[in-house]
């Protein structure tokens, strides 16, 4: 995929794997894994810059006589997901236009 | 490289940053080769999955912000000997004002570029007031009976008109480009900072 379309995808796909639970850093890159290769290093500045923007709050849960940290998303994550959304309804409209068959000329 | 090893060596390309940073970048790595290691890897192989001791480094300190990089350089790696003050404090006229001349010079070459792009927008205004004056003139000279004149008028007012609108849109390109490219000054200016930091 297209480096600048990727990094743009990647803030989005870490909100979306904690939409609905919340999940600690392994796991997120095992669940985005099917739709988008991220490497444990990438991943770290995605869940800081997030967790600056308020979008994902982190707290930490004892395991195995660790603690493990785990995030939760915010509000103003989901409005993020939401704008994403929004968005992405214009781009699936360019898609389908792109795509379109060749009509026959008269 | 195991664990232990991987993390001392992250730990001494990143000192200098706020123990806070330091403690939280180690601890997501510390959790995250766990991670790997619960899921059947062996310590060797889950290292290895962090990338090299560079790469995440250079990934930490890429992502701080520029003003804490700023103190990470200028951090002492062992507390200042008494003739090393006096130096400083003996040299201050010399290093500050050469400090003070580069910040300068780097302003004033902002403001520079910058003024180039203001000159090419008036130069862009006054196309198109000339456009502007030329389609009024034509107007007026079309009142007085002068036609010939008018139409002459009118020609280039219109000419002025559309080369002021090209203008506009080539003159949007350049700010946006120079836009584009402080902001990869910036960037080049923070790797400059954090490959100084790794050669110390």
């Amino acid at each position: 995929m297209d480096i600048q379309l990727k990094r743009g995808l990647l803030d989005v796909c870490v909100l979306a794997a904690i939409k609905n639970e919340d999940s600690y850093g392994y796991q997120i890159i095992k669940d985005i894994k099917p739709y988008v290769t991220i490497s444990e290093s990438t991943l770290y500045p995605i869940l800081r810059r997030l967790e600056a923007s308020e979008q994902l709050t982190v707290y930490s849960v004892e395991h195995n006589g660790r603690l493990r940290k785990y995030y939760h998303i915010t509000q103003a994550g989901r409005d993020r997901i939401a704008a994403f959304a929004e968005e992405w309804k214009e781009v699936m409209l360019i898609y389908q236009y792109v795509i379109r068959e060749e009509t026959n000329h008269e | 490289m195991n664990k232990e090893q991987f993390l001392a060596a992250v730990k001494v390309k990143i000192a200098g940053l706020p123990q806070s940073d330091i403690e939280k970048s180690l601890g997501y790595y510390e959790e995250m080769i766990d991670d790997h290691m619960e899921d059947g890897l062996t310590e060797e192989q889950s290292v290895e999955m962090m990338g090299t001791v560079d790469e995440v480094a250079t990934q930490i300190l890429m992502d701080t912000p520029l003003s804490k990089l700023v103190k990470v350089k200028v951090q002492p790696s062992r507390a200042w000997r008494v003739w090393e003050i006096l130096l400083l404090i003996l040299g201050s006229p010399i290093w500050l004002s050469l400090l003070l001349a580069a910040l300068v010079l780097l302003v004033s070459v902002y403001i520079v570029i910058w003024s180039v792009v203001i000159a090419l927008y008036a130069v862009n205004v006054s196309v198109a007031a000339a456009g502007i004056a030329g389609i009024a003139g034509s107007i007026i000279l079309t009142c007085t009976g002068n036609y010939i004149q008018a139409l002459l008028f009118l020609g280039g007012g219109l000419f002025c008109a559309g080369i002021a609108i090209l203008l506009f849109f080539a003159f949007n390109q350049v700010a946006a480009g120079i836009l584009k490219l402080s902001r990869w000054i910036i960037l080049w200016v923070k790797s400059w900072f954090i490959g100084k930091g790794r050669t110390k």
